[in-house]
């Protein structure tokens, strides 16, 4: 109820703070070898995380998530940027900062549908022929990343 | 007492250093020539260096963010180490050499941390040969593992989680994790710091965890995630810190060289004229006698 209350309140200051940057959702989204983002103020942060889809305000209840592969989508003012991750986690702080820690993660429409089409093939075959087990479970696991990855470049 | 001990030593040595100066022009001559290809190579391995300086400050960049951005939640929920005695200190270096005193810094910063810490029960994992060597010699028994071909490129965050998989399978137990590396501070100095990562309970038990809302499922992965990323980031600005100390390393060695050479030229040909004039003194001694 608390909670609820404090989320309506931080969305009304928000509209009429949409220009004072300084406040507001602080984003710092990092893969070992690219800064995405560091420490910038942005509106909203969409994460796809293992327990669910979810929207990041400002003032979000600090939480600890674990993103599986998919689309995090950053709205900044006007620009709406999407990344394809492919897991971390995310990590929403008391002082309305977000942490994003994946792997990998490279903007949408960098991705080539053929190429991420041949390879969902080439890893259905596997998952199903695999010479041995382990092979077929990390195929399991590639499936499932590609076929997520082509449901995102497809809702572009 | 040391200092008396090393007395004898040194004049032996400055008396070996006046029969080489009695040495033969071939002698002189040899010499001249190894260390002139000493020089050469020292100064394209500081040529190879200062190319991998660059592109390892930028990794160690974007590494410090993401380690810093990842150990936020450490700060963020005031967590502080269990009392325990099982402690893990890992000592991140590399497989490299002759690149100054890097490896005994992390090393001696090691031993240090672990003598204030006074646990019983200090587990040392060690990342690279180098280290390897200099633990050994103080802490044999209580290294658990060790890890090596280290170093030979930037290190990669599959090399920070394979590790981090191995000390798990390995069934280290461990309540705080201490991770010794080599901190970047500038092109010309480093020094060895630790970062500090904490077991689940750790992590749990800490005053502001509470107000984070999680699955209980999903903690086990994130902070063995946490862990990797903290070896992550140790690997990575140990590597920026190790080429250019071997930069400096290398550039001093190459203007040793330089200087050594100098100074045997003249050697060399002081004694190339001092016979010439002996020779010469010779003949017309002879030719005089006639």
């Amino acid at each position: 109820m608390l909670i609820n209350k404090k989320l309506v309140l931080t969305s009304i200051v928000r509209t009429y703070a949409t220009e004072a940057a300084a406040t507001g959702l602080r984003l710092t989204f990092a893969v070992p070898h690219q800064t995405i983002y560091k420490d910038t103020s942005v509106a909203q942060v969409n994460i796809a995380a293992v327990s669910g889809d979810m929207g990041i305000l400002a003032s979000h209840v600090p939480s600890i998530e674990q993103l599986r592969p998919g689309v995090v989508e950053v709205i900044e003012n006007a620009i709406t940027k999407k990344y394809f991750v492919s897991g971390g986690f995310a990590t929403m702080n008391p002082d309305s900062s977000l942490n994003i820690n994946a792997i990998e993660a490279f903007p949408v429409e960098e991705f080539s549908a053929e190429a991420v089409r041949h390879n969902l093939a080439e890893a259905q075959r596997l998952a199903n022929s695999g010479a041995t087990e382990e092979e077929k479970i990390a195929a399991k696991i590639e499936v499932e990343v590609l076929e997520s990855l082509q449901a995102a470049i497809n809702a572009k | 007492m040391f200092a008396t001990r090393a007395q004898p030593v040194a004049s032996a040595l400055s008396a070996g250093v006046q029969t080489r100066n009695m040495a033969t022009l071939r002698e002189i001559q040899l010499r001249l020539n190894s260390i002139k290809n000493i020089g050469k190579i020292t100064k394209s391995m500081k040529m190879i260096a200062s190319t991998k300086v660059s592109k390892a400050q930028r990794a160690m960049e974007t590494a410090r963010t993401f380690g810093a951005s990842s150990a936020a939640i450490y700060k963020n929920s005031n967590a502080t180490p269990l009392e325990s005695e099982d402690n893990l200190f890992v000592v991140s270096s590399s497989d490299r050499g002759l690149c100054g005193g890097i490896h005994s810094s992390v090393a001696k910063a090691t031993r240090k941390i672990i003598a204030q810490s006074e646990v019983k029960n200090a587990g040392i994992v060690v990342l690279g040969d180098k280290a390897k060597n200099q633990m050994s010699r103080s802490n044999r028994g209580d290294i658990k593992l060790s890890f090596n071909q280290i170093g030979k490129s930037i290190p990669t965050f599959a090399e920070a989680s394979a590790a981090v998989d191995t000390i798990k399978a390995s069934g280290v137990k461990f309540d705080n994790a201490t991770i010794v590396y080599n901190k970047f501070t500038s092109a010309i100095a480093y020094e060895a710091v630790p970062i500090t990562s904490y077991s689940l309970d750790a992590l749990k038990g800490s005053e502001g965890f509470a107000a984070y809302e999680a699955d209980e499922g999903v903690l086990e992965d994130y902070n063995d995630f946490l862990f990797a990323n903290n070896i992550y980031w140790a690997l990575v600005e140990g590597h920026a810190s190790e080429m250019s100390a071997k930069r400096n390393a290398m550039e001093n060695a190459t203007k040793n060289a330089g200087e050594m050479v100098d100074r045997l030229t003249m050697t060399y040909n002081r004694t190339r004229q001092a016979a010439i004039t002996s020779e010469l003194v010779d003949i017309i001694t002879g030719a005089s006698a006639l």
